[in-house]
């Protein structure tokens, strides 16, 4: 799930939260979400939002003069996540490969011997 | 700052040790495992070509931690810069291999953008902005892999002083992929980034693109290295080295090192290896020597067989080597793997440190570079400013350059002048950067004009593990 996926992907604790609430409620406003993260304050939860809005991890939304935040399923930094995932076990499916082949040869070798 | 981490795991059925083993073997275990690297030690480079959307880009870094059979650690430095942790574990009879990537939030935007994604510049509101065009990716990310952090490292500096009238610089850093093409779009973010003067630290043929694809705009433009200049006036400003010059300073000593006077020129097709070339035959027929042939490759080649073919064929005694970057590198591996070390001694104008380095222990011997700036040099403040450069970015950060330092020297250059005109109008900008003064670690720099630089020039024999910097040539 692309929630979950952002979830793991942010090694920042408060951020890792802020997404974390964001997941289990559709949409939230900057007020709710405030209220919802006690670690930190009102001030530094609105520029940890902005972090993960430019990172297009999450989708901001306004009305009047209230925000309202939610996870960005298809935002350019989870593709860019799935690619590099995709990228490093491309790499260890291909060393998989060529560690097993080679440990096959070497049981054939030793046994030829 | 966000930094995101992306791992990895794979159950094989081999002892960890022989998984181990595979990394940096070249035994077709995909483009991790088959890391380039001369050794697998700490402090070691490393390259690898990651297929990263069906083309290869080459991430550099170098290993900076290794416990066999159970853990490898690399530090990555272009494209981006973060971490990459190898673990091996036994698993049964096998291994489980679990790899996990970091990466800031600059390496997020850069892939963001490498996949054609717009992404939003962040506000430069308060500041003063100034842009960095280097080479991130392409041939060029090899010598251009100490510029951003002496960038940030200058800007630090200048922030310190108290920034230009008042405001803080604030750096915005455009990659040109070593590719006019995508330079010039990098060069317009940049400017509507809300940057009013951008360092260039990329090829000339970047830099002559982007100069003119900018006329029109008020936005300053320098060349911070090594260059063929041409271009200067108005709203643009070449510092570095100038070809001329270098190879003044190198032509009689090499001839005098190789024993002979015959000449190949060899080198990237585009305008700077042109103009050097150009240069070579009427300073070496004015030194007595022949140039007995010249070839051009074209910028990203990686199989120079043809070419060390026909400079083993010619007799030459010197070889000029007019490539840059990845090119250079593998220019010269190939060089030294098909005989050209025991015949010829080699100049490479742009050859420096992280370039070197790369080339390896075994084939770099009997190359030569010359240049304004070598970290060997002596004196306080190059010693000053090296361990400001580790003290900031770590023991693992990429050695520094005469191209990486030209960087922060024109930040400063670009800073004083700024501060001596009287507002940030780029034209009074550009006005006052045209006459300067100032103390480097590469000794003293005097600007004369939008391409006159007065430096001094220093000729380095490369060796195993560093630059035998003879003396002042020049």
């Amino acid at each position: 799930m692309a929630s979950d996926l952002a979830f793991d992907a942010l090694a920042d604790p408060v951020r890792r939260e802020i997404l974390g609430v964001l997941a289990e409620r559709e949409e939230c406003s900057a007020g709710e979400l405030s209220n919802a993260i006690h670690r930190v304050g009102r001030t530094a939860v609105s520029s940890h939002l902005r972090v993960l809005r430019t990172a297009g991890l999450i989708a901001e939304r306004r009305t009047g003069r209230f925000r309202y935040y939610s996870v960005d399923p298809t935002g350019p930094a989870q593709d860019v996540i799935h690619l590099l995932q995709e990228l490093f076990q491309g790499s260890l499916d291909a060393a998989k490969v060529a560690a097993e082949s080679l440990a096959d040869t070497g049981a054939d070798d030793r046994r030829a011997m | 700052m966000a930094y995101v981490a992306v791992s990895a795991e794979q159950r094989i059925d081999a002892p960890p040790a022989a998984v181990f083993a595979l990394f940096g073997a070249d035994a077709g275990a995909g483009w991790l495992f088959d890391a380039t690297c001369d050794r697998v030690a700490v402090g070691a480079a490393v390259t690898l070509r990651a297929p990263l959307g069906g083309h290869p880009v080459e991430l550099l870094g170098r290993i900076a931690a290794v416990r066999p059979p159970s853990t490898i650690e690399l530090r990555l430095d272009q494209p981006w810069r973060g971490t990459l942790r190898v673990r091996f574990e036994p698993a049964g009879a096998g291994t489980r291999v679990r790899l996990t990537a970091g990466l800031d939030d600059d390496g997020l935007r850069w892939m963001m953008r490498r996949r054609g994604y717009r992404v939003p510049a962040e506000p430069t509101g308060g500041a003063h902005a100034v842009g960095l065009l280097t080479s991130k990716s392409g041939s060029g990310s090899v010598f251009s892999a100490a510029s951003e952090g002496l960038a940030a490292m200058a800007v630090e500096e200048i922030n310190a002083e108290g920034g230009i009238h008042g405001q803080p610089v604030r750096l915005v850093v455009g990659d040109d992929a070593t590719d006019p093409a995508v330079g010039t779009l990098e060069a317009w973010r940049l400017v509507h980034a809300g940057c009013r003067s951008i360092m260039a630290a990329t090829t000339s043929a970047t830099f002559e693109r982007v100069s003119n694809e900018l006329r029109g705009c008020a936005t300053l433009l320098v060349q911070t290295v090594m260059n063929e200049g041409g271009l200067g006036g108005g709203l643009r400003v070449q510092l570095g080295e100038r070809p001329a010059d270098q190879l003044r300073a190198a032509i009689g000593p090499m001839m005098d090192a190789a024993g002979g006077r015959r000449w190949f020129l060899a080198g990237n097709d585009y305008v700077w290896p042109h103009v050097v070339h150009g240069k070579a035959r009427s300073l070496v027929a004015e030194h007595g020597g022949t140039v007995v042939g010249e070839r051009f490759a074209h910028l990203g080649t990686r199989d120079f067989t043809p070419l060390v073919e026909a400079v083993l064929a010619s007799g030459a005694d010197v070889v000029l080597s007019s490539f840059v970057g990845a090119d250079l590198v593998t220019f010269e591996r190939q060089c030294h793997e098909m005989g050209v070390r025991a015949r010829c001694r080699s100049l490479a104008l742009a050859l420096d440190e992280p370039t070197r380095e790369r080339i390896g222990a075994a084939a770099a011997p009997g190359l030569w570079g010359v240049a304004g700036y070598f970290a060997e040099l002596p004196g306080a403040t190059n010693a000053a400013f090296l361990s400001r450069y580790r003290e900031m970015h770590g023991p693992f950060a990429p050695p520094v350059s005469t191209i990486s330092e030209s960087v922060y020297e024109a930040l400063h250059l670009y800073a004083a002048a700024a501060r001596r005109a009287p507002d940030d109008d780029p034209v009074g900008v550009a006005r006052e950067l045209r006459h300067g003064r100032a103390d480097f670690p590469r000794g003293t720099v005097t600007v004369d004009g939008p391409e006159t630089v007065a430096q001094r020039l220093y000729l380095a024999e490369a060796t195993a593990d560093g630059f035998l910097v003879s003396h002042q040539v020049r």
